[in-house]
């Protein structure tokens, strides 16, 4: 029983390491030279919600790709502000690490290689098309290619290509293949009903600021900086993809986050108006490359999808990721990714395929996300266990805690412990 | 099957150009009326972006300009062979596969221009060097000019299945060629034995001494075999054809092979080689009837299942075109 996933992020390593545990032969087929895409330039877990849901998925028996985000760990329990206990985990060294686990795990990986088309038989996928023509067959696909770009969404939807992380230009753009497969995207709305979102970090080179703040960085984890007041403003907030960060707070000051890189929390900034700031009179953007002019543009294609990660339409095409949703970060991906990939192995060979149950923060934001985005004001929002309207709901619903043994419990009491830890062939 | 789309043009200083502008770019989603990318064919740059930083509008269109010709003489009764000093910078464009010029006489109205394959292009001199058949009005026109000629270029889509004929490295390929299609296989066989490809030529001995191209092929240190490749009763190929082909495929390991000759030409041999070889790639000399060469007329038009082909400018997979490969492709 053969997988392919297409997208090497987080979603994407996710599926390729559950299918692999499950027994299946897993190729994963990446773009770039890199896994982990955004992740790359991500660092944030373990904030607010996502404790409880990196730990449930501990408990699931799923917790490989977290321990190793763990294991990278710069800085513990930080606060900062609208979010508490965070993990700041090393984007510098975590990409070379997941990758190490992967190959441990006799995962295929296929770098530089770009999907670009799929063969259909029926209503269900028999191959993909490598962007020089070479096919790919497998029993079952999953699409794990993210949402964001390339070059003309940026440019159409934002403020042009800030030469991202994601690098289009050099490796060719992201496909839709859902799309190709016959499946029309779906895209995330702004506040206003234009399309998209903008990416709501930067990366500063920690190098460029001032030593007070670098060793407040090393030391603390965070610096927080008041902006000058005519340079607050607010409707940044507004084209911003993490809700969970578009508070007062960040327009109102500058939040650093040391990730390796200083994580500036907000999606661009005029690079003369940052150099005005004390300890910022050197600084320079290491990513996105032109973060003094803007940031990619995400949500531009979604699949519709059932809560056990199968997109409607095809009959064995899976998504994890943003692909699949209005989802934001780290932690999201891989609890999507992590089922889609077992699903996809047992629909492989057979047998039914299984939702989490929504007692549990990881089965629940699965099913608010795909019920909450059939309405327009749904489409405007975004779904993390970190904050804005899941949060929110995670509190009303008893669902969050930072209690690892309560957590334990419960997903022992669901007769769930080490669930995805089963081989299934 | 899978989908080959390219445009030839699509990167290159004349991109976007005014397909894009009137929303019918061959690669671009977003320039043919879409809302998001599904670019079709990554070739480095985003012609979407180079359409809103070029102010929404197209590219600079080729234009004619009068160039020298340093040489005209027929080798034939019916074959001009043309010489014509150009500038540097075309030369170098059109030192490639597939390159082709709009010739006519100076003064000449515009609906005289005949596009003309490039058979070699020296960098060195800027001189190129055409082949032409006098085939009807344009050409006889051509053979009237004296010591200028109009020219208007670089175009590249001169032969089909580039894809197949790019980054080919220490690769046996059966080039087959016959009458003046043998012009754009010389340039072929020119830059593909620069990366060190083995080159097999067979020529059509037709007429009198064989053909014109043969002590080129030759002189760029291809192996060359001259036959008879038509039943000329029947329009088939002739058993002293088939039998060389069956000896060449059997000796060598061909990874493509390139058709010099016409459309029906083209699907004699290509459906007889994939018949032997079904992982054989091929690339075939275009020829459509181009006009414009900028995908605006629709004379060169070739339908397709899946659409309709702009082929003086937009590539397909001759196999897709010319073999009979009903049930296997998409629809």
């Amino acid at each position: 029983m053969k997988v392919v996933v297409i997208g090497g992020g987080w979603a994407g390593c996710a599926a390729a390491l559950q299918a692999k545990k499950c027994g299946a032969e897993v190729i994963l087929i990446e773009r770039t030279d890199l896994l982990l895409g955004l992740g790359n330039v991500g660092g944030i877990i373990r904030n607010n919600g996502r404790f409880t849901a990196a730990e449930e998925m501990i408990a699931l028996g799923a917790g490989d790709l977290f321990q190793i985000a763990d294991r990278c760990a710069r800085h513990k329990n930080v606060d900062f502000p609208g979010h508490k206990h965070a993990t700041l985990y090393d984007v510098n060294i975590i990409e070379a690490e997941v990758r190490k686990y992967l190959y441990s795990m006799g995962i295929n990986i296929l770098f530089e290689k770009r999907v670009v088309d799929v063969e259909m038989e029926g209503k269900s996928i028999k191959s993909v098309y490598l962007h020089d023509g070479t096919e790919i067959e497998g029993d079952v696909f999953i699409e794990t290619t993210g949402s964001t770009g390339p070059i003309g969404n940026c440019l159409r939807y934002g403020n042009g290509c800030s030469m991202c992380i994601l690098r289009c230009p050099s490796y060719g753009p992201r496909i839709s293949i859902s799309m190709r497969a016959g499946v029309e995207d779906l895209q995330g709305l702004r506040s206003d009903e234009s399309f998209g979102a903008m990416s709501g970090s930067c990366k500063l080179e920690k190098d460029s600021l001032s030593k007070e703040i670098r060793e407040k960085l090393d030391r603390d984890g965070v610096v927080v900086i008041p902006v000058p007041k005519e340079d607050i403003n607010m409707d940044k907030l507004n084209i911003k993809v993490c809700q969970q960060y578009a508070l007062k707070e960040f327009a109102e000051n500058i939040v650093l986050l040391d990730t390796g890189h200083a994580k500036l929390m907000t999606s661009y900034y005029p690079l003369e108006k940052l150099r005005k700031i004390p300890g910022f009179e050197r600084v320079r953007f290491i990513d996105p490359y032109s973060g003094g002019k803007a940031n990619s543009i995400r949500y531009l294609s979604m699949a519709p999808r059932d809560n056990h990660m199968k997109v409607i339409g095809v009959d064995n095409l899976f998504v994890g990721g943003e692909k699949s949703g209005l989802f934001v970060g780290h932690t999201e991906a891989i609890v999507t990714g992590t089922l889609a990939g077992y699903n996809a192995v047992r629909l492989g060979i057979g047998l039914n395929l299984v939702e989490l149950p929504s007692t549990l923060a990881v089965g629940d934001i699965i099913k608010f996300e795909n019920e909450n985005k059939k309405t327009l004001d749904g489409l405007k929002q975004r779904y993390t266990f970190a904050g804005a309207v899941y949060f929110e709901r995670m509190k009303q619903l008893d669902l969050y805690t930072t209690d690892i043994e309560k957590i334990r419990k419960k997903v022992d009491g669901l007769l769930l412990r080490d669930f995805f830890k089963n081989r299934i062939i | 099957m899978f989908r080959y789309v390219d445009c030839i043009d699509a990167g290159t200083e004349y991109c976007p150009c005014h397909l894009a502008e009137k929303g019918e770019c061959i690669i671009c989603s977003q320039l043919r009326g879409k809302n998001f990318c599904d670019c079709l064919n990554w070739k480095g740059t985003c012609i979407y972006e180079e359409f809103i930083w070029n102010n929404k509008k197209a590219k600079r269109i080729r234009e004619f300009k009068e160039f020298t010709i340093e040489n005209k003489r027929l080798i034939r009764d019916d074959l001009l062979l043309l010489q014509v000093s150009v500038n540097p910078y075309l030369a170098k464009q059109l030192n490639n596969i597939g390159s082709y010029v709009f010739l006519k006489k100076p003064g000449s109205p515009l609906c005289f221009a005949t596009p003309v394959s490039i058979m070699d292009s020296d960098i060195k001199n800027n001189l190129i060097t055409m082949v032409v058949k006098i085939l009807g009005v344009k050409t006889k026109d051509l053979l009237e000019c004296k010591d200028k000629v109009e020219l208007k270029g670089p175009y590249w889509n001169g032969i089909q299945g580039q894809i197949f004929l790019k980054n080919l490295k220490g690769n046996e390929i059966l080039i087959v060629a016959r009458g003046v299609a043998a012009a754009p296989c010389v340039m072929a066989a020119k830059k593909l034995i620069k990366a060190n490809n083995k080159i097999i030529v067979v020529l059509e001995k037709g007429r009198g001494n064989g053909n014109f191209a043969k002590e080129r092929f030759k002189s760029l240190g291809c192996e060359v075999y001259d036959v008879n490749m038509i039943n000329y009763n029947d329009y088939s190929l002739s058993e002293e054809f088939k039998n060389l082909l069956l000896e060449l495929i059997k000796k060598n390991n061909f990874k493509v092979t390139i058709s010099g000759g016409s459309d029906e030409f083209h699907r004699l041999y290509l459906n007889f080689v994939y018949a032997l070889d079904k992982s054989l790639k091929f690339a075939t000399v275009n020829n459509a009837i181009i006009t414009c060469g900028e995908g605006i007329c629709g004379s060169c038009e070739v339908k397709l299942d899946r659409g309709i082909i702009k082929s003086c400018k937009q590539q397909y997979n001759p196999a897709e075109v010319f073999i009979n490969l009903r049930g296997e492709g998409r629809k």
